[in-house]
C-alpha cells in the first residue's frame, strides 16, 4: 500500500501541533515529579530520575491549612466544583436552553441574538466593580452565590448563542408533528426539542464548567477564604505558590495544577464525542 | 369518520397570496389528492386544515365543525411529513406511543393498539429501534403508524412517497391505497406527481397558482381536462398541445395550423377562434393510407408501449403505440387523430370549448 505523501505531511504536521498542546501538560506533570534539585538544574531534565510524591502529599500537612502540597487544595477544590456544577447547570438549562429556544422559535430577533453574542465579547474584567458591588449589597461576599450569580452572567450568553445554532437545525416538521400529536409548546421544548440537542447541551456544558474552574479574576476580588468558611477557589489557591517567602514553589504548584486540571481532563475525554459534534454542528448556523 | 369542507379558504403570506378562494367537498372516506406543480399551494392548503398555519379568511369545517380557530391537537387529524418527521431520539414503539400517551392512555391501552398497529404495517420486528438504524420504506411505515394509531377524523399526508425511491414508490403506494380503504379514514394526500395521484385516488383536485383549476376522478380528468393547465399536467408523457384557429367553412368546421388542417365534420363550435388543439399520444394514430404527412424523428421502444416522436411540418408530437412497432427514425408515415378524442381549447380563457 502507498503512502500518500500529503498524508505524511498532515501527519507530521498534526504530531507537530499535539505537542505544542501536550508538552506543558507533560512539563508541568513531570515538575510534579521532580525533586526541588531537579527542578532548577540547567539544562533542564526532560526525564526525572527519580520520582518524588512530596510535592502531592507530605504527611503534616493536613485539610484546612494552607499547605503547599496538591493535596493541600481539597478545600478549594470544593469551592471550585460546587460553583462550577451550579453555575453550569443554572446557565445551560434554566437559562441558555429555554432562551435559546425561544429566540429561535418565537421571538426570531436578530438584534437580540446579536446582542447576546456581542456580550460573550465584552472582557469579564469589565464588570469587575458592579458585580462587586452587587455582591457587597446582597451580603454574600466570600460566599458560593457571589461567584454562582458572577459566573451565570457570563456563561449564560455563550450557552445561548451556542444552543441557538442547535435549535435552528432542527427539522421544523419534527416539531409540527409533537404539535399535531397533541404536544404542548412547553411539551414539545422538553420533550423533543432539548433531547434532541443533546450533543449541544453537553458541549455548553463542558465548555462552560472548564470556564467556570478556571476563573481566577471574580474568585480573587470576590471570595477571600476557603472551605468551610470561604468560597476561595483553585485558581486562587494556585497563586498562593507563587511567592513563597520570596521564591516559587515550582513543584508544589506543578502538583497542584496537576491535580487541579484532572476534573476538566476526565470530563473532556468523557464528553469528546459530543464536544467534536457539538461543536461543528453549532457552527454550521447562528 | 368526517367530511371536510372547505369554503373561500385564502391565505395570504405578507402580500403574497397563496391560496385564492379554494371551496372544497372532501367527502368522509374519501381517498382525496391534491395534485399541482411545486409553488402551486397544495401543502400550504394541507397545512390549513392541519392548523398549522392561519387562514387569512375563509372557514374549513372538520366533520361539520368548524375549526378555524382550534390548534391542530384539537382537530382529531393524524398528518405525515415528506420526511416523516420521526422523533429521532426515540424507539419506533416511543415514537408511536407519544400520541397515546399524551392523552393519558393507561401502558396497557398502549401496548395493544401498538401491537394491532404494526402487525397492520408490517414493523412488528423494529419497535425497539431508533428511527436512523431502519430503512426509509420503514421509516415511512412508521410515520404511517404513528398517525393512525390514535384513530384520527383526517389523515393527511404531504408528499408521503416521494423520499422512497421509484421501484419502492410502487410498493408503498399499493400499500397505502388498500390501507386506506381497510381503515377507512378520510384522507388527504398531497403530490406533485399526476400518476401517483391517479394511482390512489378517488378524488382528485388540480391546483395551480392558489386557484382549483379542476375535481374529479381520475377517469374524468383524464378523457375530460377542462383547462389547459390540467391538460397538460396529468399524463405521462403529456398532451400534445397544437395551436391553430377554428375556422367555418360552409356548414363544416375546419383547424387550421400553421402546418396542416384538418376537417372538423360533425363538430360544431360556436364561433370562429384562435385555439389550441389538445390530443394525447395514444390517440394519434398511425394510418395506411389516408392523413397527414409526417416524418418519425425518434423511437423509443419501451416493450408494452412503443413512443415515437413525429413531426408534421415543423410541428412536433409525441405518439403512443401499443406494444412494439417496427418503425425507424426517419420513416415517412401517414398519421391521424382519433377524433372524438380531440379537445378544443379558447387561447385565451384557456377553457375547453368541445363537449
Amino acid at each position: 500500500m502507498k503512502i500518500k505523501l500529503t498524508t505524511v505531511v498532515v501527519l507530521i504536521l498534526l504530531v507537530l501541533a499535539s505537542l505544542v498542546y501536550i508538552f506543558p501538560i507533560y512539563w508541568t506533570l513531570v515538575t510534579a515529579l521532580k525533586t526541588s534539585l531537579e527542578i532548577f538544574t540547567y539544562p533542564p531534565i526532560f526525564f526525572p530520575t527519580k520520582i518524588d510524591l512530596g510535592n502531592f502529599y507530605q504527611p503534616g500537612n493536613v485539610f484546612g491549612a494552607v499547605s503547599q502540597t496538591a493535596i493541600g487544595s481539597v478545600p478549594w477544590m470544593i469551592n471550585s466544583t460546587i460553583v462550577a456544577i451550579f453555575a453550569t447547570l443554572i446557565s445551560t438549562f434554566l437559562i441558555a436552553a429555554p432562551a435559546s429556544y425561544a429566540l429561535v422559535r418565537y421571538i426570531k430577533s436578530v438584534w437580540l441574538a446579536r446582542l447576546i453574542l456581542f456580550m460573550t465579547m465584552i472582557p469579564e474584567a469589565v464588570f469587575m466593580v458592579p458585580f462587586f458591588l452587587i455582591v457587597i449589597k446582597l451580603n454574600i461576599l466570600n460566599t458560593w452565590w457571589a461567584l454562582i450569580i458572577t459566573y451565570i452572567s457570563f456563561t449564560a450568553p455563550f450557552a445561548t448563542w451556542l444552543l441557538m445554532g442547535f435549535f435552528n437545525d432542527i427539522p421544523k416538521s419534527v416539531e409540527e408533528a409533537a404539535q399535531i400529536d397533541g404536544l404542548s409548546p412547553y411539551q414539545i421544548f422538553y420533550r423533543i426539542s432539548l433531547p434532541l440537542i443533546m450533543p449541544g447541551v453537553v458541549a455548553a456544558i463542558i465548555l462552560n464548567f472548564i470556564s467556570c474552574w478556571n476563573e481566577l479574576l471574580y474568585a480573587l476580588i470576590l471570595t477571600y477564604s476557603p472551605f468551610p468558611s470561604g468560597a476561595q477557589t483553585v485558581p486562587v489557591f494556585l497563586t498562593s505558590f507563587i511567592i513563597v517567602e520570596k521564591s516559587f514553589a515550582w513543584g508544589g504548584l506543578a502538583a497542584a495544577g496537576v491535580f487541579t486540571m484532572l476534573p476538566t481532563i476526565i470530563l473532556g475525554i468523557i464528553a469528546q464525542k459530543y464536544l467534536a459534534r457539538g461543536l461543528t454542528l453549532g457552527a454550521v448556523k447562528g | 369518520m368526517s367530511e371536510v369542507v372547505l369554503e373561500n379558504v385564502t391565505k395570504k403570506f405578507g402580500k403574497l397570496t397563496v391560496l385564492d378562494g379554494v371551496n372544497l367537498k372532501i367527502n368522509a372516506r374519501e381517498f382525496f389528492v391534491l395534485l399541482g406543480p411545486s409553488g402551486s399551494g397544495k401543502t400550504t392548503l394541507l397545512r390549513l386544515i392541519a392548523g398549522l398555519e392561519e387562514i387569512t379568511s375563509g372557514s374549513i369545517y372538520i366533520g361539520g365543525k368548524k375549526v378555524n380557530d382550534l390548534p391542530p391537537k384539537e382537530r382529531n387529524i393524524a398528518m405525515v411529513f415528506q420526511n416523516y418527521a420521526l422523533y429521532p431520539h426515540m424507539t419506533v414503539y416511543d415514537n408511536i406511543a407519544l400520541p397515546l400517551k399524551i392523552k393519558n392512555y393507561g401502558e396497557e391501552k398502549i401496548k395493544e393498539k401498538i401491537k394491532t398497529i404494526a402487525e397492520t404495517l408490517h414493523i412488528e420486528d423494529i419497535l425497539q429501534k431508533k428511527p436512523s438504524q431502519i430503512s426509509g420504506g420503514q421509516q415511512q411505515r412508521v410515520a404511517l403508524a404513528r398517525a393512525l394509531v390514535r384513530d384520527p377524523a383526517v389523515f393527511l399526508l404531504d408528499e408521503p412517497l416521494s423520499n422512497l425511491d421509484a421501484k419502492l414508490r410502487v410498493e408503498a403506494r399499493a400499500f397505502l391505497k388498500s390501507l386506506q380503504k381497510e381503515v377507512g379514514i378520510t384522507t388527504v394526500f398531497v403530490t406533485h406527481d399526476q400518476s401517483e395521484a391517479m394511482a390512489l385516488a378517488t378524488t382528485i383536485a388540480v391546483l395551480n397558482k392558489g386557484v382549483i383549476k379542476q375535481v374529479g376522478d381520475p377517469y374524468e380528468l383524464y378523457t375530460k381536462p377542462m383547462d389547459i393547465f390540467t391538460a397538460g399536467f396529468i399524463g405521462s408523457p403529456a398532451m400534445n398541445m397544437i395551436p391553430g384557429k377554428l375556422i367555418k367553412e360552409g356548414s363544416s368546421w375546419k383547424f387550421l395550423s400553421d402546418d396542416f388542417s384538418l376537417d372538423l365534420s360533425g363538430m360544431k363550435f360556436d364561433n370562429e377562434t384562435e385555439t389550441i388543439l389538445g390530443i394525447r399520444p395514444e390517440h394519434i394514430v398511425i394510418a395506411n393510407d389516408q392523413g397527414l404527412n409526417a416524418k418519425i424523428k425518434n423511437v423509443e421502444p419501451m416493450g408494452a408501449v412503443t413512443y415515437l416522436e413525429i413531426k408534421v411540418g415543423n410541428t412536433e408530437l409525441t405518439a403512443q403505440y401499443t406494444g412494439l412497432v417496427k418503425l425507424e427514425a426517419g420513416m415517412d408515415v401517414k398519421i391521424r387523430f382519433v377524433e372524438d378524442k380531440m379537445l378544443f381549447y379558447d387561447k385565451k380563457t384557456e377553457k375547453l370549448i368541445n363537449y
